[in-house]
């Protein structure tokens, strides 16, 4: 290609642009998916997760004792952040009405007799019960339910250990031999606002970046200006792309910006390699969710069945991304299924550089599979351009 | 007083326009295939590809490596336990943390155990000892198949140590003085805590009410696309009247509703082996006002899009937020009041509660009793709104269907 040729086509790329510029402004509907919804999903996300984990979750308490022992031990259970102790009743039935009514997630059992019988070395038993089908709820008040009773069992241990004339170091060894700390490398807190919208927010962006480029190309072929467009793009079917996606590429890679913004700076969540990683990072889930786009209307000119395959696959995403169920537990099939996915890149270049800061070595093959989707454009041209030209829109 | 003021022929003919709009819809249905997309392709296909992501429902063999620097027969037999639990699988030793850290670089192991040098003598000396664990926090699953794991072996092997320390006389004796206070803890409903059976009933549940706005949105902006007056209601003496044509197409949506709930709230969950303790009475009665609910919410929406693929655009991305917001996975009492309101303006809300409750918890209509309320002041209000829009499409369309007579009047005598 000669300087003559690489002009015009900088032109044409120009042209087309501003016209798609003009077409952008133009549909409040544009606007909604580019600006509004994403913007709308960081501000809820953000909002709702805003403690880091949900605090003050309701249990049942089942006294049976109601001895100062076991008061004492309610108004431990209690203290815990996240556990507050909503209802206190003797009946068991009560409670497991109040959990079927959505009012508890927790009973915590204290049997007749508990004080008495601990310090008599009855061995009372002390039960607690969590509800699985609120997992985060269930596992949140498992741990304070679980603590509680170990302490219990502990300082009992501690008296009776005492009378006998140990020492605290020999109770210890005692009760507990083994005790496992735990270090969560990179979200020391647990934190639910960390694991989550790390990622939730970029998919919401994947997926309405798969639904603007689909639609802005599939209207120009339900509408009927496909060849108009063609035509300013000096019927290169790479330049009318180029010129019509960049600026969706300038516009979508300023809300990514204001993501990360917002979950690095603002919110100050662990960014353990530095800005550039996670910046370059966002642009090419950009760019790369732009060619599958690309691709999805390729392969189906028809606008329905683009947007259609564009919901589903960026819908899918949030599953087969691996955030809440890791990829490595499911089916052989859909292991390898992931990696068709932007997201899935993302958000291993996410864990290993943000989250645990790891050497790039241990992650450029995903950089590199995020710009190898920018080939689908190319496979696709052929099939895109005849549907440009020829396609009659069947309503 | 003229026949066709007669309330008796008002109603008949109400009766036999509903009858009509009722088979137009229907027709108008089967003959779009974007609209049998979401009507039967969605709600078949989803409910099975969710359930076949899930379907482990638990993390097995979360891979880990150990770093261990007692190197005593002790701690061999703690790794060894720890690898026997059915959560976690140590895929190798290592020399120290360094190496150790560089297994989980490279996503050959997500934890790590360490287990100190002088573990094994602090054991024997009737000592505490400390084990540490690092997770990848990638995963919050692999997290918990650790610690439940280490828990698990560190109690186990912990209880032998006391019984080889402190041979005291009788058994009964030994457990006192190590265990005063045993504990038991139950996981209800969801029994093994599997991922699967907390998500997928909360997704079967969206999935109607989104493929149900999708379909009769995209139904709508057809209709104005294709009305030469750009409006919803077609020129025809059968659209007359609002409740005609809110029951005709309601019914419509509803019969073909009925089938799509058989599939995703029955079979789906048997297929997959899902917690369901409904008794068929309530989920019936409770299902009914949801799906009223969310007909006449998606027939109010429709009436705002103008196109046939807006909304695709607008809808879909808000699934992730309506889950959210229906309390399943970040519990309801911990959702801020304000977003607390927001959800429930949406069917889905007291929907994925309620369900959630009667399916997998056992509830009767008593216990759902709040939302069960919900769904039927949901379904008066949004019938209303569907008439609302209803009755003001038929205006505009009258009116413009004046103007053009006007029009072509006057065209007329100027002629």
């Amino acid at each position: 290609m000669n300087m003559t040729q690489l002009r015009i086509s900088i032109q044409s790329v120009k042209n087309v642009a501003i016209r798609e510029l003009r077409r952008l402004v133009a549909k409040p509907l544009y606007i909604f998916c580019m600006l509004v919804a994403p913007l709308f999903c960081m501000v809820f996300f953000l909002s709702l997760m805003k403690e880091g984990l949900p605090v003050d979750l309701p249990i049942a308490v089942v006294d049976l004792d109601n001895s100062s022992t076991s008061r004492s031990l309610i108004r431990q259970l209690n203290a815990f952040e996240q556990t507050e102790v909503a209802m206190q009743t003797m009946s068991f039935t009560d409670a497991r009405i109040a959990m079927q009514k959505g009012e508890v997630y927790g009973i915590f059992y204290i049997p007749e007799r508990f004080a008495a019988d601990a310090t008599t070395g009855k061995q009372p038993r002390l039960s607690f019960y969590t509800n699985g089908s609120y997992l985060i709820a269930g596992s949140l008040l498992f741990k304070d339910m679980k603590t509680i009773s170990v302490l219990a069992g502990g300082s009992v241990g501690l008296k009776t250990g005492t009378a006998k004339g140990l020492t605290e170091a020999q109770i210890k060894g005692q009760l507990q031999p083994i005790v496992v700390d735990t270090h969560s490398i990179g979200n020391p807190w647990l934190n639910y606002s960390v694991y989550l919208n790390n990622i939730l927010i970029p998919g919401i962006l994947q997926l309405m970046i798969f639904l603007v480029t689909v639609f802005s190309i599939g209207s120009e072929i339900k509408f009927a200006t496909s060849q108009e467009w063609l035509r300013l793009g000096n019927n290169s079917v790479l330049v009318s792309l180029a010129g019509k996606l960049l600026p969706h590429t300038l516009i979508f890679t300023l809300v990514g910006l204001l993501a990360c913004s917002l979950l690095y700076g603002f919110n100050a969540f662990p960014l353990q390699s530095g800005w550039m990683p996670m910046v370059a990072n966002i642009f090419l889930l950009v760019l790369a969710s732009q060619a599958v786009g690309v691709f999805m209307i390729g392969v189906l000119p028809t606008l329905r069945l683009g947007l259609s395959f564009a919901s589903l696959f960026g819908m899918i995403t949030f599953s087969i991304v691996g955030l809440s169920f890791p990829v490595s537990e499911m089916h052989p099939t859909l292991q390898a299924l992931a990696n068709l996915f932007p997201l899935r890149h993302y958000f291993l270049i996410y864990v290993d550089q943000a989250l645990n800061g790891r050497e790039l070595i241990y992650c450029w093959g995903h950089y590199v599979a995020l710009m190898a989707f920018m080939i689908l454009p190319f496979l696709i041209a052929r099939n895109l351009k005849h549907a440009l030209l020829y396609f009659k829109y069947i309503p | 007083m003229k026949p066709e003021f007669r309330l008796q022929n008002i109603i008949k003919e109400g009766l036999n326009d509903t009858f009509l709009i009722w088979k137009s819809e229907l027709k108008n249905v089967f003959a779009d295939t974007g609209v049998m997309i979401f009507f039967f392709l969605v709600p078949f296909i989803y409910p099975l590809l969710y359930a076949f992501i899930y379907n482990n429902e638990l993390v097995r063999e979360a891979k880990m490596v150990v770093v261990d620097q007692s190197n005593s027969s002790l701690s061999r037999k703690y790794v060894r336990m720890i690898d026997a639990t059915a959560d976690v699988k140590v895929v190798g030793a290592c020399a120290d943390m360094e190496e150790a850290k560089r297994m989980l670089d490279t996503k050959q192991a997500y934890g790590i155990l360490l287990v100190p040098s002088d573990f094994s003598k602090d054991l024997h000396a009737g000592r505490q000892t400390t084990v540490s664990l690092y997770s990848d926090m990638s995963s919050l699953l692999f997290y918990k198949a650790f610690l439940l794991s280490a828990t698990e072996a560190s109690f186990e092997l912990g209880k032998e140590v006391r019984m080889h320390n402190n041979p005291v006389s009788t058994e009964k004796l030994e457990q006192i003085t190590v265990n005063p206070i045993p504990y038991e803890s139950v996981t209800l409903f969801n029994t093994q805590n599997g991922f699967a059976s907390f998500l997928v009933p909360a997704i079967l549940i969206l999935v109607i009410q989104q493929t149900l706005v999708l379909g009769i949105g995209m139904l709508g902006g057809t209709a104005r696309e294709k009305n030469r007056f750009h409006t919803l209601v077609p020129v025809s003496k059968h659209f007359n009247g609002t409740l005609r044509i809110v029951f005709g197409k309601s019914l419509a949506y509803l019969v073909l509703y009925i089938l799509v709930c058989g599939w995703t709230l029955v079979v789906v969950p048997k297929l997959f082996g899902l917690p369901q303790l409904a008794s068929p009475f309530t989920l019936t009665m409770f299902i009914l006002p949801y799906l009223f609910a969310c007909i006449f919410f998606a027939i109010t929406l429709s009436g705002f899009m103008v196109s046939r693929e807006s909304p695709m655009m607008i809808f879909v991305f808000t699934s992730v937020f309506l889950l959210f917001i229906s309390g399943i996975s970040w519990p309801m009492h911990s959702i801020p009041s304000f977003w607390k309101a927001t959800g429930y303006l949406f069917p889905s809300t007291p929907g994925v509660q309620g369900f959630v409750r009667i399916n997998t918890m056992g509830a009767t209509l008593n216990e759902v009793a709040a939302e069960y309320k919900l769904l039927w002041v949901q379904t008066g209000f949004y019938f209303l709104t569907s008439c609302l829009v209803y009755r003001f499409q038929i205006i505009r369309s009258r009116r413009l269907v004046h103007q053009q007579y006007q029009y072509m009047k006057a065209k007329h005598k100027t002629k």
